[in-house]
């Protein structure tokens, strides 16, 4: 043990830190994570069902891992759409996958941090000693997310269906007519009000239960509190769109992602985030209008993140289990933490559940090499980073002494975020967590920070270290 | 006595019950002595006292296969076949007319004389299981439902519904058999005998009465095409579609057409069946029938057979496969791969590549999708086991890899070597040339038992064979597995010696080359794939089989062959200038005939003929000459490659190969027992004369010149 302890110093040649956490069988570690590329919804991904797109991925990452599928004990999946006709998606992904028919798989569903939970469940499990093998992991399609008829029309369709004979059928039918018209005129007033408008899944899901109002109106209030301008929003997304576009073009992400081919021609090969964009300028952003609140906001569709299409993967085991099969571990899970705060300030979700994960971890802010803070909106990210600085906060908020860290710019989503690449909500934090494993890697680092804000006033923190 | 418990009779208050158990077989099959046995059954039943008699079988998804066609091959007389259908009916009509109501429970296969005893039950309950097949495949043994089938068929499902069954000697699900009134009610498997008990209570209590025999149309459809003259109406457009599947070639068909066209509506019984039994003497007795039932044995013994002489030999559990190049072949062969249920990874060195494996299999599945075969689930479920890459990832897990790439031996060799690096040491490499040699290849991989060919034939979802190459120092275990994985894959596996061309190639050689040759005599293209598809019953001409293989591949191959079996090989010059004009066959749209973008064909290329320097086709040459030309030299070259250098174990495994790989007519048994009717003097014989004339590529070669002196026959 001390000799680790004396080889993790050196190696990062500052402070021990969190280097103290010593290494157990029961250690669990993630042998491998792969994600398909990210793309806007209605684009190059829009007809891929979701349990294919999670496919893709899985079948890629036992692909890569070299696994027997036979050692698997669960699949763990986030998703939160639901689609009507996988509704235990994780299910679907596992056997469309090849993952054999006696090994459970469920669906879990923690909005925005579907996909943490499912590493944190996985975690959780090994960790206790239940399980040895989990594949955890997120797909979301919000491009097939469906428009559902309004519960006026559902009503009468209710009694279409049941009813006995053209008697009782008729007079449905003509009022199923009636309603139809109805539902025109709604759509032609723009009367998003009217009972007879058609329900929107996606944006019914961005919008807060609570309060009722959309996520984006919820990364306002943060910038309205905190005072952020439209300009450092919009230059910060400029910096997500360059970073990524940098680490596009360097093809460092291509360590993570699997190329999709597009059914059903399968001609179009999508082996790259689609969202990053080079031409992307601090001008053309300025030009964008206000998309939440058109008088006095600043949040655009230029400076939060689209909605997206898009699946991450990755293998946990536990440690003695790894060394068992002859597999090296990338990274160790060390801790995760999930808090909750008001839901109409929700994107501040990581500066309250950072402090736990930090803690559970046992270790410190200032030994965090790397962090992935999930870009919902550039408000919300450049709120945290304020907040987490803040003692004030930490002690009126958060009830602690001290404030939780300083974030260094140069540590935080260094291959760009959410803004540019997207966020596919189920699948997010194991996209989160692999970018974050790659990465350290790639800078021979060793501690990292996943982080994310979740609707509904959450905040999701997971800490891995670099095990190779 | 194992017979007869074979068949029991037992009884429960007013019910019986037959269990069909066939003792020390694993399917029922209604033998001579189970006929017997099955007669003296009924005698029990009769003496009972039961109300209703249920019948059941005791195997796994096999009600009654069918007759034992071991007993219908040895049949060669009318006389014999008359006796045997005499004392059928004899049996049939005494369960028809037994004053008990009978049901059949029919789970799983329900064929042929299985079918037809269920006939001349009262009742049909179907068990929804998947292997539930009820119908009468006879035709494609030649012959005709002879047990009734061909009179009492029509008169339960009527006329249409009987026709596309027996026509076709098609078998329907529980579900169609419903639909079509053949079953009364399709019943969950699980519950399928309890069913048929309550189905019995049911009819007691309505006064257990007989049901009457006459086909009630239901449907307005179905009601008109019951009418006079509508019913002739049927009648010809069945015969038409029959004349254009079979072009004439197969009897039965049109035989069972002309009893049924005879017996339908009659309420005569006798006289019905009397007409049956006439029809099917006229077909029992033909070469036709007895081919087909020879090339249905060829078939049965692959399906138990393991590929190796030691039977004890176990193949390995395939689970993972991977392709070494996607492309339009390594796609068809991830599509036969995944589609049963192996998970499947095409490895290529492009995305692109990949893009084109996957759009080949998909749009195969899609093609079944749209053609209802399966649902948009099974789509999903067995596509999903199709994915690619371009590194070699998941080659750990890889139980069988199956190289497809660029046909160039030091690629090959460098590809296999490479391969081996990164997989289990008991991955069995096998690579899908048609023209390399096998034992050349093996040099490359450093575990040789491991290593051999498996050649499939293109396009791969649709052509059945596959040639598994045997290198010199291949193992049993890997012979096993490649034969296994092949079957299941849904193919008829033909294990055969490293050899130029291996076994199918080799011997279509001389139908190809031959063919030039008579471009040359002045044939014209048309006719000349004509006397080969309308006379001789090939599925291709020669013209539009080089067309299909690719002009530029063939005249390669027949350059290899050349180097490979010397120089009495001969090549028209014509090969040479077919490829300088830029005809590459139906790929580009261009060979002798000219295809559209979907690859159909048109028509033949007139200027091909100028194009070559040849003048106006005047077509002198006859059909025999043509014929003869191209298929004794096949012949020749299938004694040497048989018995000279054991390419291939037995005469029957050329013919099986050849129906499979080449869609050589099965109605005339295959190749070499084709050859046989002609006799191997005669063969030799014919060939030394369009030596003399025409060249040495046709001189006989020292096997067949062997037959000949002694006139043996291939099969002895």
């Amino acid at each position: 043990m001390i000799a680790f302890v004396d080889r993790l110093s050196k190696k990062r040649g500052t402070s021990v830190g969190s280097s103290a956490v010593s290494k157990t069988d029961r250690d669990v570690v993630l042998i491998d994570g792969v994600r398909t590329p990210f793309a806007k919804a209605g684009a190059e991904l829009k007809d891929i069902h979701a349990a294919d797109l999670g496919t893709t991925a899985l079948t890629e990452l036992l692909a890569r891992t070299q696994i027997d599928v036979n050692v698997v004990d669960e699949v763990i999946i986030g998703n939160t759409g639901s689609p009507a006709d996988a509704v235990n998606i994780s299910r679907v992904v596992a056997l469309r996958s090849g993952i054999p028919l006696k090994t459970s798989a469920y669906t879990v569903h923690r909005n925005c941090a579907s996909a943490l939970e499912s590493i944190a469940t996985g975690f959780d499990k090994i960790k206790s000693g239940t399980l040895d093998v989990v594949v955890a992991g997120g797909t979301e399609s919000m491009s097939k997310m469906p428009i559902l008829v309004p519960q006026a029309i559902q009503n009468i369709l209710n009694k279409l269906f049941s009813a006995k004979g053209p008697g009782q059928a008729l007079p449905l039918l003509g009022k199923l007519l009636g309603a139809d018209l109805k539902q025109v005129l709604a759509l032609l007033t723009a009367n998003q009000r009217d009972p007879y408008f058609p329900v929107i899944a996606v944006v019914q899901g961005l919008t807060d239960p609570f309060v009722g109002i959309n996520m984006g109106m919820t990364a306002e209030n943060i910038a309205k509190d905190f005072g952020l301008t439209r300009e450092e929003q919009d230059a910060f997304a400029l910096r997500s769109h360059q970073k990524a576009v940098a680490a596009t073009k360097a093809g460092r992400l291509r360590d993570e992602i699997t190329p999709v081919f597009q059914p059903p021609k399968f001609k179009t090969i999508i082996a790259d985030d689609v969202g990053p964009r080079e031409s992307q300028s601090i001008e053309m952003l300025a030009k964008l209008r206000p998309f939440f609140d058109k008088k006095y906001g600043t949040i655009t569709v230029g400076n939060a993140c689209p909605i997206t299409d898009g699946a991450a993967m990755t293998l946990l085991m536990s440690r003695a289990k790894a060394r068992e099969l002859g597999l090296t571990p990338a990274a160790r899970v060390l801790g995760y933490g999930f808090a909750g705060l008001e839901p109409e300030r929700m994107g501040l979700g990581p500066v309250y559940s950072t402090p736990v994960a930090l803690k559970r971890a046992g270790v410190s802010f200032k030994d965090l090499d790397l962090i992935e803070l999930n870009e919902a909106f550039a408000a919300q990210v450049l709120g945290c980073v304020k907040a987490m600085g803040s003692k004030k906060f930490a002690q009126e908020k958060l009830g602690l002494g001290e404030a939780v860290g300083e974030v260094d710019p140069e540590k935080l989503n260094v291959n760009g975020g959410a803004i540019a690449l997207g966020h596919p909500v189920g699948a997010t934090g194991t996209r989160l967590v692999v970018t974050l494993m790659k990465e350290l890697k790639r800078r021979d680092k060793a501690l990292g920070l996943a982080t994310l804000c979740i609707g509904g006033g959450q905040g999701g923190s997971m800490i891995i270290e670099r095990e190779n | 006595m194992s017979i007869q418990e074979s068949i029991r009779f037992t009884k429960k208050d007013d019910i019986g019950l037959i269990e069909l158990d066939l003792v020390g077989e694993k399917v029922n099959k209604l033998s001579s002595p189970v006929m017997m046995r099955f007669n003296e059954a009924l005698d029990e039943v009769k003496s009972s006292g039961v109300k209703v008699c249920i019948l059941v079988s005791r195997k796994n998804n096999i009600f009654i296969a069918g007759a034992d066609i071991e007993e219908i091959k040895n049949l060669t007389t009318r006389d014999s076949f008359r006796t045997a259908i005499a004392r059928a009916h004899d049996i049939f009509n005494k369960l028809e007319d037994l004053p008990v109501v009978t049901i059949a429970a029919i789970n799983g296969a329900c064929l042929g004389g299985g079918c037809e005893l269920s006939l001349a039950c009262d009742y049909r309950l179907a068990g929804d299981d998947k292997s539930t097949r009820i119908g009468l495949p006879e035709v494609q043994l030649g012959i005709i439902p002879g047990f009734g089938g061909c009179v009492r068929l029509p008169r339960v499902v009527g006329l249409q519904a009987a026709l596309d069954i027996i026509l076709q000697g098609k078998s329907v699900d529980a579900k169609k058999a419903l639909k079509i009134g053949l079953v009364e009610e399709a019943v969950p498997s699980a519950i399928l005998e309890k069913r048929a008990f309550d189905f019995a209570r049911e009819i007691i209590q309505k006064g257990a009465k007989k049901r009457p025999k006459k086909f009630v149309a239901r449907g307005l459809m179905v009601k008109l095409q019951e009418n006079h003259p509508l019913i002739d109406v049927v009648f010809h457009q069945a015969r038409k579609m029959v004349m254009k599947a079979t072009k004439g070639f197969y009897p039965a068909p049109l035989k069972a057409l002309e009893v049924i066209k005879k017996t339908y509506g009659s309420s005569n019984r006798k006289s019905s069946l009397e007409v049956e039994m006439e029809g099917f003497l006229d077909v029992g007795v033909t070469d036709v029938s007895k081919n087909l039932i020879n090339v249905f044995y060829m078939m049965e013994s692959t399906k138990k057979q393991n590929g190796v002489s030691d039977p004890n030999v176990k193949p390995h559990d395939v689970a993972h496969l991977a392709v070494l190049g996607a492309g339009v072949m390594g796609g068809g062969i991830g599509f036969v791969s995944a589609d049963k249920g192996i998970i499947t990874r095409m490895k290529d060195i492009s995305n692109e590549g990949i893009a084109l494996g996957l759009r080949s299999a998909h749009a195969l599945w899609q093609r079944q999708l749209q053609k209802r075969r399966m649902t948009d689930f099974e789509y999903k479920q067995r596509s999903a086991h199709l994915s690619g890459g371009l590194d070699y990832a998941g080659f750990k897990q890889t139980d069988v890899v199956v190289e497809a790439v660029l046909e160039d031996m030091n690629v090959k060799k460098k590809v296999i070597a490479e391969t081996a690096s990164k997989c289990r040491p008991d991955c069995i490499i096998a690579t899908n040339t048609s023209s390399l040699s096998v034992t050349e290849m093996a040099k490359a991989h450093p575990n040789p038992k491991n290593f051999l060919g498996m050649h499939f034939f293109n396009p791969v979802n649709m052509m059945p064979l596959v040639e598994v190459i045997r290198g010199p120092e291949t193992s049993d275990e890997a012979v096993a597995t490649i034969f296994a994985l092949a079957k299941k894959m849904g193919k008829t596996p033909v294990v055969v010696k490293d050899g130029p061309g291996f076994l199918v190639n080799r011997l279509l050689l001389p139908y190809m080359g031959e063919a030039l040759y008579l471009l040359e005599a002045g044939m014209s293209i048309e006719t000349v794939d004509r006397f080969f598809t309308h006379k001789f019953g090939m599925p291709m001409g020669p013209f539009r089989l080089m067309d299909e293989v690719g002009l530029d591949v063939g005249m390669k191959v027949l350059k290899i062959f050349r180097e490979a079996l010397g120089d009495r090989i001969e090549v028209s010059d014509l090969s040479k200038k077919l490829t300088a004009q830029g005809r590459l066959g139906k790929k580009n749209g261009k060979g002798f005939y000219m295809y559209d973008e979907k690859g159909k064909e048109l028509a033949v290329d007139q200027t091909i003929y100028k194009e070559l320097g040849l003048p106006t086709p005047t077509d002198k040459l006859d059909e025999k000459e043509c014929v003869e030309r191209c298929m004794l030299q096949m012949v020749n070259e299938a004694a040497q490659a048989l018995i000279a250098e054991h390419i291939a174990n037995s005469p029957a495994e050329v013919d099986l190969a050849m129906i499979m790989g080449t869609g050589f007519p099965p109605f005339r048994g295959g190749l070499l027992k084709w050859a046989d009717t002609l006799g191997s003097k005669y063969i030799a014989g014919e060939l030394d004369i369009y030596a003399s004339k025409l060249g040495k590529r046709f001189r006989p070669l020292p096997a067949l010149e062997n037959l000949a002196k002694n006139d043996r026959k291939f099969y002895s």
